[in-house]
């Protein structure tokens, strides 16, 4: 009765009061977080929860006093029950929405399932003519020749909307031909309606091309001095598809990016396995157990370790693209640091695996330390030293995928900018490499972990 | 001549396994050390190398205080103490040659054998200690290829490599069976002969018949026996292993025909309740 009353106004006491401190604390403990984590997401409804438990823990404590232990099911499901339906209300599952934006995935998905990666492999022929604009007092000739392609424009110069006729010989034939405007900095310019579209025409079976076109009002727009005339050019290109397939742009910036992120890779997986190679011995506890210095030393490594090994590498990253700037090398770092704290753990813990005869033996026969390293711990660590290793360069790998989006450079960095353009036929193709490459290293580094045990 | 003055040993969790125990060891004897299981017979031949740290006493090679000995002066003194052990302690992915030039550790250099360079000189020991030992034709072997009886041999190879002048042996035949422990302990006995001071522990009673030229005996890291082997009589036995000891006739073991009753492998008597 006391028990009960006491647990009444504080859950846990009644408990504590019968002589079960631990289980107090714990019910105590039970119903705090319950009461706390109902108020913070603010739904009455959950706080039935912490009542129950309170109810549960009120009848517990006099049956304890009683002698009587009662099963815990009440608590542990009202805290489960609590825990599910707040966390389906705090992550915002609403499956709902995966149909209801059902254009907004197909707008998504259909350029991806189309990656941007190869286009059909295509020759180019082009010719010009320079124009001067404005007219000065000798223009030059209107006309040019390359390649055995002839450009003629009258006439020789002109102001801007000024109509010009284009005349070409020499051409592909029967091609179809893209006449542009080049301003005297390089920029191309649309000859089209209202100087948006492209202009087409296409050349003649004899390969010559008749145009009239307009000089763009916009044609002097980045000139320094407007009256001052310059040499602008007319340009005529001609494309004709060939056999097979090339790299498209996006397709380059693919390649360069894994090959990026393979490196980064390579790099942090390398600096940090020698890196976990220092620390692991420090950090491994049968060889630093002589006295309470070297005792230390293994504490102290060991703790460092354990809080590196904490912090994921993209959060590492996150600083170094501060201090060193956006690219790989902030990738490099982040990975390696992150790289030495999990081998280093792993290393210390195959040195501390092993057969701790061979040590006695090179100690008795008068050997050092570092003779008693090189002699018993290396031969016996090394084959679990590789395996660790190779693991390890795998998912460095899937981690240099990734690292790119905080700015550590591979193809992670590409990959971002092209979900925020919205390119995503070379998201599509990104998506496809990193399945690649990541598919291909699993296979390789667990055949090579196999040949090594 | 070795001498053990007032050794103990306390372990830091409280257990005391060695107390004031104190012997000499003349050179060339074959001294076996008996007593049961934790009587602390590994703890006393690992105090004299000082794998394991004596608490008190002093243990005195040639006159030499091994127990206050440090560093470099340590190892050197190691040097002339050899040891084989009960599980051989090979690198069991290492070569047998390897493994035997390992004992060589405390004369080479440091730097030259972290880089693996060992002199024409010590791979010529190395050869001739194996070839000693029988095992010539298994120097490229993986040291875990060989049975053993052969792997205890590359143990005691690797031994000699220190030119030892005294050899500590802890229960070098208890992981082997009886026919082969009496191929290693004449391997033993061989080097013994020939001025070798050798000090082993045994659990085998009719080994110790057969090998020894003195014994003794701990319990509960006491000493409670020092004499011939011939002086352990029925009492003396039971004073050692205790009353409950049984006695087991170990008939497939070959005995030396000096009349020497037969002996035995010890039970040790059932843990008091
Ligand atoms: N590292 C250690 N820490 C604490 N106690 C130990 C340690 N090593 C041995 N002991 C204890 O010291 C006592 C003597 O052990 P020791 O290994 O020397 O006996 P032993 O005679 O060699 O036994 P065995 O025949 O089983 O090898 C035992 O009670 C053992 O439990
Ligand atoms: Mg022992």
């Amino acid at each position: 009765m006391i028990a009960g009353l006491l647990s009444l106004i504080l859950p846990g006491l009644g408990q504590a009061w019968a002589g079960r401190r631990y289980r107090g604390a714990v019910v105590f403990g039970a119903v705090l977080l319950a009461a706390l984590v109902t108020y913070w997401y603010g739904v009455p409804a959950w706080r039935l929860a912490p009542a129950a438990i309170w109810l549960w823990n009120v009848w517990d404590a006099a049956s304890l006093a009683r002698g009587q232990e009662r099963s815990a099911f009440v608590p542990v499901a009202a805290m489960l029950v609590m825990a599910y339906g707040i966390g389906w209300q705090v992550t915002q599952i609403d499956l709902a929405s995966l149909t209801r934006n059902s254009g907004r995935a197909e707008s998504i998905l259909g350029p991806m399932l189309h990656p941007d990666f190869a286009v059909r492999r295509e020759k180019t022929n082009t010719a010009w003519a320079p124009v001067e604009v404005p007219c000065g007092p000798h223009p030059p000739a209107a006309t040019n020749t390359k390649d055995g392609a002839t450009v003629t424009v009258a006439p020789d110069c002109g102001r801007l909307r000024d109509t010009l006729a284009v005349k070409a010989t020499g051409l592909w034939p029967n091609t179809p031909t893209l006449v542009q405007w080049a301003t005297p900095i390089g920029n191309r310019l649309a000859l089209g309606a209202g100087f948006a579209a492209p202009l087409t025409v296409a050349s003649g079976p004899d390969g010559t091309l008749e145009a009239r076109i307009q000089i763009p009002p916009n044609a002097l727009a980045a000139a320094p001095d407007p009256d001052l005339p310059l040499e602008h050019r007319v340009y005529l290109t001609q494309a004709r598809a060939e056999p097979g397939f090339r790299l498209s742009e996006n397709g380059r910036y693919v390649v360069e990016g894994i090959g990026q992120t393979l490196f980064l890779a390579l790099m942090a997986t390398t600096f940090g396995a020698i890196g976990a190679m220092l620390i692991a011995f420090p950090a491994a506890r049968n060889l630093m157990s002589a006295n309470w210095l070297t005792r230390s030393v293994y504490f102290v490594t060991r703790m460092v370790l354990n809080i590196v090994r904490s912090i994921e590498a993209l959060i590492i990253a996150i600083v170094f693209v501060v201090i060193v700037g956006l690219g790989p090398f902030a990738g490099v770092i982040a990975i390696t640091l992150h790289t030495i704290a999990s081998l280093g753990k792993l290393y210390s813990e195959a040195i501390e695996g092993i057969d701790q005869g061979p040590l006695e033996a090179v100690r008795a026969a008068g050997g050092n330390w570092l003779q008693m390293v090189r002699y018993a711990v290396l031969p016996q660590i090394v084959p679990a030293f590789a395996s660790f290793t190779l693991f390890r360069w795998d998912i460095n790998v899937r981690t240099s995928t990734i690292i790119g989006f905080v700015g550590g450079g591979g193809i992670g960095f590409f990959l971002y900018q092209w979900i925020i353009k919205g390119d995503f036929r070379a998201v599509g193709s990104s998506f496809v490499a990193i399945a690649l490459i990541v598919i291909v290293l699993d296979f390789v580094s667990a055949r090579l972990r196999t040949r090594l045990v | 001549m070795l001498s053990v003055e007032h050794l103990t040993k306390t372990y830091p969790n409280g257990t005391t396994a060695l107390k004031d125990v104190s012997f000499t060891v003349q050179d060339g004897e074959f001294l076996v050390v008996i007593g049961l299981s934790g009587s602390g017979k590994s703890t006393l031949l690992r105090c004299i190398n000082r794998l394991i740290e004596p608490t008190h006493g002093r243990v005195l090679l040639d006159g030499v205080d091994v127990t206050a000995a440090r560093g470099r002066e340590l190892r050197h003194l190691r040097r002339h103490i050899g040891m084989v052990f009960q599980h051989f302690n090979l690198v069991r992915r290492s070569s047998v040659l390897t493994n035997v030039l390992s004992g060589r550790l405390g004369y080479s250099g440091t730097l030259k054998s972290l880089l693996g360079l060992w002199t024409r000189e010590d791979r010529e020991r190395a050869r001739h200690a194996l070839d000693r030992m029988g095992l010539a034709n298994k120097a490229a072997r993986r040291a875990d290829s060989l049975s053993g009886g052969q792997q205890q041999r590359v143990g005691i190879a690797r031994t000699l490599m220190q030119e030892p002048r005294i050899i500590l042996a802890d229960e070098p035949v208890a992981s082997l069976d009886p026919v082969l422990s009496h191929s290693i302990l004449r391997y033993l006995e061989q080097l013994n002969k020939e001025g070798i001071t050798v000090l082993c522990s045994l659990h085998f009673l009719d080994l110790v018949h057969r090998y020894a030229t003195r014994v003794i005996a701990l319990k509960d890291g006491v000493k409670v026996f020092e004499g011939l082997p011939g002086e352990i009589d029925r009492a003396k036995f039971q004073e050692i292993y205790g009353e409950e000891a049984q006695e087991v006739r170990a008939t497939s073991v070959p005995t030396a025909a000096t009349g020497t009753p037969i002996s035995v492998p010890v039970q040790p008597p059932a843990s008091p309740a």
